[in-house]
Protein backbone atom coordinates (compact mmCIF):
# COMPACT_ATOMS: atom_id res chain seq x y z
CA UNK A 1 0.00 0.00 0.00
CA UNK A 2 2.96 2.33 0.65
CA UNK A 3 3.80 2.21 -3.07
CA UNK A 4 0.48 3.73 -4.10
CA UNK A 5 0.94 7.31 -5.27
CA UNK A 6 -1.38 10.06 -3.96
CA UNK A 7 -2.88 10.31 -7.46
CA UNK A 8 -3.83 6.61 -7.51
CA UNK A 9 -5.07 6.82 -3.92
CA UNK A 10 -7.28 9.71 -4.98
CA UNK A 11 -8.59 7.68 -7.91
CA UNK A 12 -9.35 4.74 -5.60
CA UNK A 13 -11.31 7.09 -3.33
CA UNK A 14 -13.25 8.31 -6.36
CA UNK A 15 -13.99 4.69 -7.29
CA UNK A 16 -15.38 4.07 -3.81
CA UNK A 17 -17.54 7.20 -4.04
CA UNK A 18 -18.85 6.03 -7.41
CA UNK A 19 -19.71 2.65 -5.95
CA UNK A 20 -21.72 4.35 -3.21
CA UNK A 21 -23.49 6.53 -5.80
CA UNK A 22 -24.27 3.43 -7.81
CA UNK A 23 -25.78 1.71 -4.76
CA UNK A 24 -27.97 4.78 -4.06
CA UNK A 25 -29.12 4.89 -7.69
CA UNK A 26 -29.87 1.16 -7.76
CA UNK A 27 -31.88 1.24 -4.55
CA UNK A 28 -33.90 4.22 -5.87
CA UNK A 29 -34.49 2.36 -9.13
CA UNK A 30 -35.64 -0.76 -7.33
CA UNK A 31 -38.05 1.33 -5.21
CA UNK A 32 -39.57 2.91 -8.34
CA UNK A 33 -39.79 -0.49 -10.02
CA UNK A 34 -41.62 -1.95 -7.04
CA UNK A 35 -44.08 0.96 -6.91
CA UNK A 36 -44.71 0.66 -10.67
CA UNK A 37 -45.24 -3.08 -10.33
CA UNK A 38 -47.75 -2.54 -7.51
CA UNK A 39 -49.60 0.06 -9.60
CA UNK A 40 -49.69 -2.29 -12.62
CA UNK A 41 -51.21 -5.02 -10.46
CA UNK A 42 -53.77 -2.54 -9.12
CA UNK A 43 -54.81 -1.61 -12.68
CA UNK A 44 -55.05 -5.31 -13.55
CA UNK A 45 -57.28 -5.87 -10.51
CA UNK A 46 -59.43 -2.83 -11.37
CA UNK A 47 -59.89 -4.09 -14.94
CA UNK A 48 -61.11 -7.41 -13.53
CA UNK A 49 -63.50 -5.63 -11.16
CA UNK A 50 -67.13 -5.19 -12.07
CA UNK A 51 -67.95 -1.69 -13.40
CA UNK A 52 -70.64 -1.27 -10.76
CA UNK A 53 -68.24 -1.98 -7.85
CA UNK A 54 -67.38 0.93 -5.60
CA UNK A 55 -63.78 2.04 -5.93
CA UNK A 56 -62.10 4.24 -3.32
CA UNK A 57 -58.86 6.15 -3.48
CA UNK A 58 -56.69 7.87 -0.89
CA UNK A 59 -56.77 11.63 -1.37
CA UNK A 60 -54.49 13.28 1.16
CA UNK A 61 -55.58 11.96 4.54
CA UNK A 62 -59.03 10.74 3.51
CA UNK A 63 -60.33 7.94 1.32
CA UNK A 64 -62.89 8.98 -1.27
CA UNK A 65 -65.14 7.05 -3.60
CA UNK A 66 -64.19 7.71 -7.23
CA UNK A 67 -65.38 6.46 -10.60
CA UNK A 68 -63.43 3.35 -11.65
CA UNK A 69 -62.37 4.92 -14.99
CA UNK A 70 -60.92 7.96 -13.19
CA UNK A 71 -58.93 5.76 -10.80
CA UNK A 72 -57.57 3.67 -13.68
CA UNK A 73 -56.54 6.86 -15.53
CA UNK A 74 -54.77 8.23 -12.44
CA UNK A 75 -52.89 5.02 -11.72
CA UNK A 76 -51.93 4.64 -15.40
CA UNK A 77 -50.53 8.17 -15.32
CA UNK A 78 -48.60 7.30 -12.17
CA UNK A 79 -47.12 4.24 -13.92
CA UNK A 80 -46.04 6.38 -16.88
CA UNK A 81 -44.33 8.90 -14.58
CA UNK A 82 -42.54 6.10 -12.75
CA UNK A 83 -41.40 4.53 -16.03
CA UNK A 84 -39.93 7.87 -17.15
CA UNK A 85 -38.06 8.13 -13.83
CA UNK A 86 -36.79 4.54 -14.17
CA UNK A 87 -35.51 5.23 -17.70
CA UNK A 88 -33.74 8.37 -16.50
CA UNK A 89 -32.13 6.44 -13.63
CA UNK A 90 -31.04 3.73 -16.08
CA UNK A 91 -29.29 6.41 -18.16
CA UNK A 92 -27.50 7.72 -15.05
CA UNK A 93 -26.60 4.15 -14.08
CA UNK A 94 -25.09 3.46 -17.51
CA UNK A 95 -23.08 6.70 -17.49
CA UNK A 96 -21.79 6.04 -13.99
CA UNK A 97 -20.91 2.44 -14.87
CA UNK A 98 -18.90 3.63 -17.90
CA UNK A 99 -17.07 6.24 -15.83
CA UNK A 100 -16.37 3.63 -13.15
CA UNK A 101 -14.97 1.10 -15.61
CA UNK A 102 -12.78 3.73 -17.28
CA UNK A 103 -11.32 4.88 -13.96
CA UNK A 104 -10.93 1.29 -12.78
CA UNK A 105 -8.91 0.47 -15.91
CA UNK A 106 -6.75 3.56 -15.37
CA UNK A 107 -6.03 2.59 -11.76
CA UNK A 108 -5.32 -1.01 -12.75
CA UNK A 109 -2.89 -0.04 -15.50
CA UNK A 110 -1.13 2.48 -13.21
CA UNK A 111 -0.73 -0.12 -10.45
CA UNK A 112 0.45 -2.78 -12.91
CA UNK A 113 2.77 -0.24 -14.58
CA UNK A 114 4.39 0.39 -11.19
CA UNK A 115 4.72 -3.28 -10.39
CA UNK A 116 6.35 -4.27 -13.69
CA UNK A 117 9.79 -2.64 -13.11
CA UNK A 118 9.93 -4.07 -9.56
CA UNK A 119 9.37 -7.60 -10.91
CA UNK A 120 12.15 -7.12 -13.46
CA UNK B 1 -0.08 -32.07 -4.19
CA UNK B 2 0.34 -28.35 -5.00
CA UNK B 3 0.90 -26.11 -1.93
CA UNK B 4 -2.10 -24.17 -0.61
CA UNK B 5 -2.59 -20.91 -2.50
CA UNK B 6 -3.67 -18.20 -0.01
CA UNK B 7 -5.41 -16.37 -2.87
CA UNK B 8 -7.67 -19.37 -3.42
CA UNK B 9 -8.51 -19.47 0.30
CA UNK B 10 -9.25 -15.74 0.30
CA UNK B 11 -11.41 -15.97 -2.81
CA UNK B 12 -13.36 -18.96 -1.41
CA UNK B 13 -13.88 -17.10 1.87
CA UNK B 14 -15.24 -14.11 -0.08
CA UNK B 15 -17.64 -16.33 -2.03
CA UNK B 16 -18.74 -17.96 1.22
CA UNK B 17 -19.51 -14.56 2.77
CA UNK B 18 -21.42 -13.42 -0.33
CA UNK B 19 -23.51 -16.60 -0.48
CA UNK B 20 -24.25 -16.42 3.26
CA UNK B 21 -25.43 -12.81 2.89
CA UNK B 22 -27.60 -13.74 -0.12
CA UNK B 23 -29.10 -16.65 1.80
CA UNK B 24 -29.97 -14.31 4.70
CA UNK B 25 -31.76 -11.89 2.32
CA UNK B 26 -33.72 -14.71 0.65
CA UNK B 27 -34.59 -16.28 4.03
CA UNK B 28 -36.00 -12.96 5.21
CA UNK B 29 -38.07 -12.68 2.00
CA UNK B 30 -39.31 -16.22 2.48
CA UNK B 31 -40.32 -15.39 6.06
CA UNK B 32 -42.30 -12.34 4.84
CA UNK B 33 -43.98 -14.51 2.19
CA UNK B 34 -44.93 -17.19 4.72
CA UNK B 35 -46.29 -14.56 7.10
CA UNK B 36 -48.38 -13.11 4.23
CA UNK B 37 -49.82 -16.55 3.47
CA UNK B 38 -50.68 -17.12 7.16
CA UNK B 39 -52.34 -13.68 7.37
CA UNK B 40 -54.38 -14.24 4.18
CA UNK B 41 -55.55 -17.65 5.43
CA UNK B 42 -56.60 -16.09 8.76
CA UNK B 43 -58.57 -13.40 6.85
CA UNK B 44 -60.32 -16.07 4.78
CA UNK B 45 -61.26 -17.87 8.00
CA UNK B 46 -62.63 -14.59 9.41
CA UNK B 47 -64.63 -13.86 6.25
CA UNK B 48 -66.15 -17.36 6.29
CA UNK B 49 -67.06 -16.98 9.97
CA UNK B 50 -68.60 -13.55 9.37
CA UNK B 51 -70.67 -14.88 6.48
CA UNK B 52 -72.00 -17.62 8.77
CA UNK B 53 -72.57 -15.29 11.72
CA UNK B 54 -74.64 -12.78 9.76
CA UNK B 55 -75.30 -9.76 11.98
CA UNK B 56 -74.44 -11.53 15.26
CA UNK B 57 -72.22 -9.38 17.52
CA UNK B 58 -68.47 -9.89 17.47
CA UNK B 59 -65.62 -8.66 19.69
CA UNK B 60 -63.56 -6.00 17.98
CA UNK B 61 -60.01 -5.69 19.35
CA UNK B 62 -59.01 -2.07 20.05
CA UNK B 63 -55.50 -2.82 21.30
CA UNK B 64 -54.06 -3.37 24.77
CA UNK B 65 -55.99 -6.62 25.07
CA UNK B 66 -59.30 -4.73 25.03
CA UNK B 67 -62.33 -5.62 22.94
CA UNK B 68 -65.64 -3.94 22.31
CA UNK B 69 -68.84 -5.54 21.20
CA UNK B 70 -69.57 -4.71 17.54
CA UNK B 71 -72.14 -5.65 14.97
CA UNK B 72 -71.17 -6.02 11.34
CA UNK B 73 -73.88 -4.07 9.59
CA UNK B 74 -73.11 -5.34 6.10
CA UNK B 75 -71.20 -8.64 6.37
CA UNK B 76 -71.26 -9.06 2.61
CA UNK B 77 -69.48 -5.76 1.94
CA UNK B 78 -65.71 -6.14 2.12
CA UNK B 79 -63.28 -3.34 1.26
CA UNK B 80 -60.08 -4.70 -0.23
CA UNK B 81 -56.83 -2.72 -0.50
CA UNK B 82 -55.39 -3.61 -3.90
CA UNK B 83 -52.23 -1.48 -3.60
CA UNK B 84 -51.40 2.03 -4.84
CA UNK B 85 -53.76 3.47 -2.16
CA UNK B 86 -56.83 2.01 -3.87
CA UNK B 87 -59.64 0.18 -2.14
CA UNK B 88 -62.25 -1.85 -4.00
CA UNK B 89 -65.55 -3.02 -2.60
CA UNK B 90 -66.11 -6.75 -3.00
CA UNK B 91 -68.59 -9.30 -1.77
CA UNK B 92 -67.51 -11.76 0.92
CA UNK B 93 -66.93 -14.43 -1.73
CA UNK B 94 -65.18 -11.96 -4.04
CA UNK B 95 -62.76 -11.00 -1.25
CA UNK B 96 -62.08 -14.68 -0.45
CA UNK B 97 -61.37 -15.39 -4.11
CA UNK B 98 -59.04 -12.33 -4.24
CA UNK B 99 -57.12 -13.64 -1.21
CA UNK B 100 -56.93 -17.15 -2.64
CA UNK B 101 -55.33 -15.74 -5.80
CA UNK B 102 -52.81 -13.78 -3.67
CA UNK B 103 -52.03 -16.96 -1.69
CA UNK B 104 -51.35 -18.86 -4.94
CA UNK B 105 -48.97 -16.10 -6.08
CA UNK B 106 -47.18 -16.02 -2.72
CA UNK B 107 -46.89 -19.82 -2.65
CA UNK B 108 -45.33 -19.79 -6.13
CA UNK B 109 -42.83 -17.10 -5.04
CA UNK B 110 -42.09 -19.01 -1.82
CA UNK B 111 -41.42 -22.17 -3.85
CA UNK B 112 -38.99 -20.28 -6.11
CA UNK B 113 -37.24 -18.77 -3.10
CA UNK B 114 -36.94 -22.19 -1.44
CA UNK B 115 -35.35 -23.59 -4.62
CA UNK B 116 -32.87 -20.70 -4.80
CA UNK B 117 -32.05 -21.16 -1.09
CA UNK B 118 -31.43 -24.88 -1.63
CA UNK B 119 -29.04 -24.10 -4.50
CA UNK B 120 -27.17 -21.53 -2.39
CA UNK B 121 -27.01 -24.00 0.48
CA UNK B 122 -25.47 -26.65 -1.80
CA UNK B 123 -22.90 -24.12 -3.05
CA UNK B 124 -22.07 -23.05 0.52
CA UNK B 125 -21.52 -26.69 1.50
CA UNK B 126 -19.21 -27.25 -1.50
CA UNK B 127 -17.15 -24.18 -0.61
CA UNK B 128 -17.00 -25.18 3.06
CA UNK B 129 -15.78 -28.65 2.09
CA UNK B 130 -13.07 -27.18 -0.18
CA UNK B 131 -12.01 -24.69 2.50
CA UNK B 132 -11.81 -27.41 5.14
CA UNK B 133 -9.62 -29.47 2.81
CA UNK B 134 -7.34 -26.49 2.17
CA UNK B 135 -7.07 -25.65 5.88
CA UNK B 136 -6.15 -29.27 6.67
CA UNK B 137 -3.59 -29.29 3.85
CA UNK B 138 -2.13 -26.00 5.10
CA UNK B 139 -1.84 -27.47 8.61
CA UNK B 140 -0.02 -30.56 7.27
CA UNK B 141 2.32 -28.29 5.28
CA UNK B 142 3.09 -26.25 8.41
CA UNK B 143 3.72 -29.40 10.48
CA UNK B 144 5.96 -30.78 7.72
CA UNK B 145 7.93 -27.53 7.60
CA UNK B 146 8.23 -27.58 11.42
CA UNK B 147 9.61 -31.14 11.54
CA UNK B 148 12.23 -30.27 8.90
CA UNK B 149 13.69 -27.46 11.07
Amino acid sequence: MQNISPKVQNQINMLQQMQQQMQTILSQKSQYEMTAQEARKAVEELNDTDDSAAVYMSVGTVVMQKPKAEVIAKVTEKIETLEIRIRSIEKQEKMLQEKFEKLQNQVRSEIEGRKAPEAA
Amino acid sequence: MAPVDPREVQSLQNYLNQYTQQAEVYSRQLGIMEEGIREANASIETLNALADAGEAPVFMPIGGGLNIRATIVQPDEVFVSIGSDIIVQKTNNGAISYLQDRIKEMEASAKNLTEVLQKIDAQVKDIQKRLELLYRQAQTEQQGAGSLQ
